[in-house]
């Protein structure tokens, strides 16, 4: 694994009035390696990830990407670092359809800064395909598209552009079986061409058949940090639950070896 | 080639849009023509190519003021404000031309005016985070307050001829001089304020549709939160649309005083109501993300020939009132139904 981690947030804070969502979570990332994130409902997974993602500003902490201090303030800041998201909300524009969304701040002009909507249509047709070999109805409005179809989009839309860092925040929520094998080969793929991915999750299965790593929050603090052979999924349950390991716990690899 | 592509994917955006609002611009439509129709049957005068010069003078005012509430609505907006902006653009373009400057640039003044109070709203609303109905309803006492105030609540009058161009003038016009002595008019020329409406609704519809602000005023509209995660700028984008409105109102405004040959600060009261009337009955939605000029323009229309049909018709002004209210009504009616989970 390389010297330097491709992200490094660093004893990160954010409150809502009384609420601590994050409370000084320190997390990293390196190059071709899947993290999981996992924890209970309002553990702060998605907070920590918005901030990120440049969606939501600190309190308090330091964020690094390839070893250097960034500031985001506003999600095309992380873009340029070449962070890219799905968000657990998807964060489409209803009324638009699925070329416009995929491009949506970032769209594609002619010389002349008019909107380029046939490069566009081609592109989403191109990476969407590589998704849902179905997906036909690129013209409607993604209002009228099947929460998997709405899914594949902002799956599209995140790895269409030049990513270093993908943060994928429950991306399979609403996908049948066979396209969330198709986001498994994805992630593995994309794992080969050396980007780093948070994933957000509460699939236990797929957590243990794609990470590297499994971090677990709880009540906004980071409660486990560990290699995915180190632990078992009933491990991983009790850090959910209980904020804690077993109390007789003990490296699973090592057992296995003694 | 690239001109075989474009317009395909215009077509398909355009679909979008068009299979959102299609059948209550249809009904408009349908509407309209029903309306001409009625009304021609009930005078012949109204079919006349006078009163139709009329309808496209009183039309052009409304059809301006409702472009710009066109793209403040898509944002998801209103602005309460256009009608008073109005009066304080008319005004300052009158107190400019009496410093002496001429008609031209005092316009120009009189429209960036009506800017400024847009991005005044603008800044209200996406900087002290007040909302739209609040931060356009303080303009509209503000803007028109000033107006009286700078006027001391007399109209600016001697303005001159050259003012009074652009709201009685017109292109082609054709007059013969008789051997008589009177001036008989062979054709009566196209008005200004029509071609300056066709310009500003080519323009808008093109910045809607083509142009990237355009896009990012519809989805700022359709979800705002999703469009800041996607990476647009939402203040920015409804800054730009409240400015634009505001300076569509001082073009409007420029329209109507020149029209009077006099600057009027109690003038367009009422008038952001008919702006909205036609954003919405030409299919604009109130909760944001749908709407467009072309359907704008049929609604304006609509409430100009309403306005003029009933005049000729002789029906009072408050029947008018009544009438009006309830096509509202019946537009936005239309909308729910369409919109309703079958
Ligand atoms: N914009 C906000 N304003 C106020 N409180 C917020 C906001 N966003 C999140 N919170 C609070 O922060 C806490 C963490 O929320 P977060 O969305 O990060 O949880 P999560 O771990 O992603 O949960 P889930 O598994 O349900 O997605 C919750 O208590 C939530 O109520
Ligand atoms: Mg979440």
């Amino acid at each position: 694994m390389g010297a330097t981690p491709l992200v490094e947030m660093i004893d990160i804070e954010k409150h809502f009035g009384g609420i601590r969502a994050v409370d000084h979570v320190s997390i990293d990332l390196f190059p071709g390696e899947v993290v999981g994130l996992l924890g209970h409902n309002g553990a702060g997974k998605s907070c920590l990830m918005k901030m990120l993602a440049g969606a939501m500003t600190p309190n308090g902490g330091e964020i690094r990407v390839d070893g250097k201090p960034v500031a985001f303030g506003e999600p095309n800041d992380a873009r340029a670092k070449g962070i890219e998201t799905i968000f657990q909300t998807l964060a489409l524009a209803d009324h638009l359809d699925a070329p416009a969304n995929l491009f949506l701040g970032r769209e594609l002009t002619t010389r002349f800064g008019n909107l380029d909507e046939a490069a566009m249509m081609d592109a989403a047709r191109d990476v969407l395909s590589r998704l849902n070999p179905n997906f036909k109805n690129l013209r409607d409005p993604v209002s009228s598209l099947s929460g998997g179809q709405r899914q594949v989009i902002a799956i599209g839309r995140a790895i269409y552009f030049d990513t270093k860092i993908l943060i994928m925040d429950e991306p399979t929520a609403a996908l049948g079986p066979s396209e969330t094998a198709m986001v498994a080969d994805l992630i593995r793929q994309l794992r080969e061409e050396g980007i780093g991915i948070f994933l957000v999750s509460h699939d236990m299965h797929d957590v243990f058949d794609l990470c590297d790593r499994v971090v677990v929050m709880n009540k906004g603090r980071v409660v486990g940090s560990n290699r995915i052979d180190e632990v078992t999924k009933d491990d991983v349950l009790s850090l959910i639950i209980k904020g804690e390991l077993p109390m007789d716990w003990q490296p699973r690899n090592l057992e296995v070896t003694r | 080639m690239a001109d075989i592509g474009k317009p395909a994917a215009f077509d398909g955006i355009g679909r979008v849009r068009f299979g959102a609002g299609s059948l209550q611009r249809l009904s408009a439509l349908l509407t309209l023509f029903a309306l001409v129709i009625g009304f021609g049957l009930a005078s012949s005068a109204f079919l006349s190519v006078n009163n139709g010069l009329t309808i496209l003078l009183q039309t052009s005012v409304i059809g301006i003021l409702g472009i710009g509430m066109t793209m403040v609505i898509i944002t998801g907006g209103i602005d309460l404000s256009v009608g008073s902006v109005l009066a304080l653009a008319g005004v300052i373009s009158g107190f400019a031309v009496k410093a002496g400057l001429p008609v031209f640039p005092a316009m120009t003044l009189g429209m960036l005016a009506g800017a400024a109070c847009g991005l005044f709203n603008g800044f209200v609303i996406t900087r002290m985070r007040i909302p739209p109905f609040v931060a356009t309803l303080g303009m509209m006492l503000i803007a028109r307050g000033l107006a009286l105030q700078l006027t001391g609540a007399t109209p600016v009058s001697g303005l001159g001829r050259s003012f009074g161009m652009l709201g009685n003038g017109a292109l082609f016009r054709v007059v013969e001089m008789q051997q008589s002595g009177f001036p008989r008019v062979i054709f009566p020329g196209i008005p200004y304020p029509a071609i300056l409406l066709a310009v500003v609704a080519v323009l808008i519809a093109y910045i809607l549709r083509r142009r990237r602000i355009g896009r990012h005023i519809y989805a700022t509209g359709s979800n705002e939160e999703a469009a800041r995660l996607s990476g647009v700028r939402t203040d920015h984008t409804k800054l730009y649309a409240y400015t634009m409105s505001g300076a569509l109102a001082g073009i409007a405004g420029n329209v109507l005083m020149s029209r009077l040959v006099t600057a009027q600060p109690s003038e367009g009261v009422m008038y952001e109501l008919d702006a909205i009337a036609a954003a919405v009955i030409g299919g604009a939605s109130l909760s944001g993300g749908v709407g467009g000029v072309g359907g704008t323009l049929i609604g304006a229309f609509i409430i100009g020939i309403l306005r003029n049909g009933l005049n000729m018709s002789g029906v009072s002004a408050f029947i008018q009132q009544i009438v009006i209210g309830f096509v509202v009504i019946g537009a936005v009616w239309i909308d729910q139904i369409r919109n309703r989970p079958s």
